[in-house]
């Protein structure tokens, strides 16, 4: 998949494609509104990742530009200013998504990821995930453990669920926090943490191999298949 | 319905604006009447007067050279019978001029019976009436008759064989044309002071309403959005002027505010592009590298980082919300059920650290405020409680509503707030000794607060520990909604 970065801090540009391209996309990557334009017009990109503070013009004109030139790809939008901009909250809307500076590039990864899963249409309704022996039943809202049944609270399986759709990949605390409580809060206490203990020592009890590893200074991780 | 709608109306301005002109104006025209009215009961008392004295001096004549004969009555009873046919004032004449009760002759000595007598009746009780009153001889004067409800004006004359002529005139007919002045002019005097009522009544309320109109745009204005204006008359009087000059203060506060986001926008801007390099670079660093000796520095700057971030934003939303200028989305959130996923998401942690929680609500407590700062502050105080409660304490988090504001208190049994800072609680940079946090907290969420509406006690417990109470309006679904606030309610 090819995606198209705008970003003109050279810094941030650099370690975001770097990471885009761990991640298995093709990057391509511009500087300002012109060159973006420009690229956005020789090849046809599944995705988009636009800083709203352009040099040459304002992020949110070079998209509605581009909108009207044909372009239906998923946008997610990087700004540095603090409140999100009124004009952004219509675009996300439309499909699209904005992140704040200064963010965790695993959760860049996942929001370009559930744009991309949003606009290709593949929707996920399986109704059993399964990550090595642990089953998630989403319909009986019930997780076994090769086999034994475990026994979650509402709000552990909850969280195991969005692990699970996860798998295999970097999750934040703020990712969790946002998507599994729906607050934008940044505490200063390890309360997700805890959450995380209690989910594993359910799950990875003794003589299991453990599945949910944490990544000190990144986030949570459950093993992947 | 109508009782309600009736107080607002006798409370308003301009109810009592018309209430006290209108007084004015009845008393004033009731005092000009007063005048009138007198001066015309004095006109016709004088015509009257000249006319009686013109008629007894005649009849004063006729008596003394008409001979005292057998004749005698009868010449001077027919002047005298004359005379009372030209009356003046006179209102309706008489069909019978023999019943003519308004008008009396009267020939009498100082002492004895009546001489002569022209009109109805005997004369004795006339003449006993003006015996009785004390009276000048030239000027008349009034006589009040027995029998008769209404007095006579009594003119008199002394002639040569010592005997006075009187002639009596009643004074019902210019009574009659003053009382039907009186009513006429009550008549009058209501209907205009009733109509006066109406139109200053209308006309102030009028007026006032479009003051009405301003005050209630303005306050609209102070809890939604800057950018409406008050709206504006065409009329070039005082009211129009106050709506210019209100929309002028409005013009320059929100260029003052616009400037105050301008500059944290910047600041925030000017920040955070170098703090996300930073932080990117470290997280690459980070997952290149497994050997955990070589992790833990690149983590703890990362958590540094973040807590600097937080930091950054937290003191410019204090900033913002200490000018007034803090930029609010606002939904209805029902703080309970707020209450209720913070404590889930915070229960695991506390009872971890050995600290007990219990909620006490009465149901759903609805407001109208921004969710993200609303969770920021609920997060802020429990993050609070954790970080400076000794185990084995007990926090309660209890949810009451009285008639207009939603009350959120949270207590402890712990060690309370510092003596020396409790005063200062809610001042940026103000925290315990024993504290690691940036001494925003409390302060962040006095700001927030106060910006929706309500306001924040802290005190320590008579019995120990801290108590902290959080006050918010409540929200009525059957008010008006504040345009522009539910658009983005799901923000």
């Amino acid at each position: 998949m090819r995606l198209l970065l705008v970003e003109d801090e050279l810094e941030i540009q650099c370690f975001v494609k770097q990471s885009l391209i761990e991640a298995g996309y093709e990057v391509d990557t511009a500087e300002d509104g012109r060159a973006a334009s420009q690229l956005a017009a020789k090849h046809a990109y599944q995705g988009l990742i636009v800083d709203l503070g352009l040099p040459d013009q304002d992020g949110i004109d070079l998209i509605l530009q581009l909108r009207r030139s044909g372009v239906t790809s998923p946008v997610l939008i990087l700004s540095a200013r603090r409140s999100v901009d009124d004009r952004v909250k219509g675009l996300e809307l439309g499909g699209d998504d904005y992140l704040t500076k200064p963010f965790a590039v695993a959760e860049l990864l996942a929001r370009m990821r559930n744009l991309l899963r949003r606009n290709s249409a593949q929707a996920e309704d399986a109704t059993r995930l399964r990550i090595c022996d642990l089953e998630v039943d989403l319909l009986k809202r019930r997780a076994t453990r090769a086999g034994e049944v475990l026994n979650l609270s509402p709000q552990e399986f909850v969280l195991l669920e969005y692990l699970c759709r996860h798998a295999g990949r970097v999750v934040t605390r703020s990712m969790l926090l946002s998507e599994v409580w729906g607050m934008r809060i940044q505490p200063d206490t390890n309360v997700v943490d805890v959450h995380i203990y209690r989910l594993r020592g359910k799950i990875d009890s003794e003589g299991r191999e453990p599945l949910i590893k944490t990544l000190r200074g990144l986030g949570y991780v459950l093993k992947g298949n | 319905m109508s009782s309600r709608a009736t107080n607002p109306v006798m409370r308003s301005a301009a109810w009592r604006i018309s209430l006290w002109a209108t007084l004015a104006f009845a008393i004033g025209t009731m005092l000009v009447f007063a005048m009138l009215h007198r001066f015309v009961a004095d006109d016709i008392q004088r015509r009257s007067d000249a006319w009686l004295s013109g008629e007894v001096e005649v009849l004063g004549d006729v008596a003394e050279r008409t001979p005292k004969d057998r004749l005698y009555s009868r010449v001077v009873g027919e002047v005298a019978e004359l005379a009372s046919r030209e009356v003046p004032n006179r209102q309706r004449p008489t069909s019978n001029e023999n019943e003519n009760d308004s008008v009396f002759f009267l020939q009498a000595a100082d002492a004895g019976p009546v001489r002569l007598w022209v009109g109805l009746g005997d004369g004795s009780a006339n003449l006993s009436a003006i015996r009785s009153t004390k009276a000048q001889q030239d000027i008349p004067f009034d006589v009040r008759v027995k029998g008769f409800t209404i007095p006579f004006r009594v003119a008199s004359v002394r002639i040569a064989d010592g005997s006075n002529i009187y002639l009596g005139l009643s004074e019902r007919d210019e009574l009659h044309v003053l009382r039907s002045l009186r009513v006429r002019f009550l008549t009058l005097w209501l209907a205009s002071v009733l109509l006066g009522f109406v139109i200053v009544f209308y006309a102030t309320r009028r007026m006032l309403g479009h003051v009405r109109e301003i005050t209630e745009a303005a306050s609209r204005i102070g809890q939604s959005d800057l950018s409406s204006r008050v709206p504006n008359t065409k009329c070039n009087d005082e009211v129009g002027h106050l709506a210019r000059t209100l929309n002028h203060m409005l013009d320059r506060i929100e260029h003052s505010v616009h400037q105050l986001h301008t500059i944290t926008d910047s600041l925030a801007h000017d920040l955070r592009s170098p703090l996300t390099a930073i932080r990117g670079k470290l997280e690459t660093a980070l997952s290149g590298n497994f050997r955990v000796d070589r992790a833990e520095p690149i983590v703890s700057a990362i958590d540094e980082l973040d807590r600097l971030t937080e930091f950054l934003n937290t003191s410019l939303d204090v900033a913002e919300a200490k000018a007034d200028a803090l930029r609010l989305t606002r939904t209805e959130i029902d703080l309970d059920e707020l209450l209720r996923s913070m404590i889930n998401l915070y229960e695991p942690c506390m009872s971890d650290r050995g600290l007990g929680v219990h909620i006490r609500s009465a149901g759903s407590v609805k407001v109208l405020a921004d969710p993200a700062l609303l969770h920021r502050v609920v997060a802020n105080l429990l993050d609070n409680e954790l970080k400076h409660l000794p185990a084995a304490c007990t926090v309660w988090l209890a949810l009451q509503s009285s008639n207009s504001m939603g009350t959120l208190t949270i207590e402890d049994n712990g060690p309370g707030f510092d003596v020396e800072v409790s005063r200062h609680l809610f001042e940026q940079r103000i925290k315990g000794r024993e504290s690691r946090g940036h001494g925003l907290g409390l302060a962040f969420v006095e700001a927030v607060v106060r910006v929706h509406g309500g306001n924040v006690t802290a005190s320590n417990r008579v019995e120990g520990g801290a108590r902290l109470t959080i006050s918010l309006p409540l929200w009525k679904n059957n008010e008006r909604e504040i345009p522009g606030s539910l658009l983005l309610a799901n923000g």
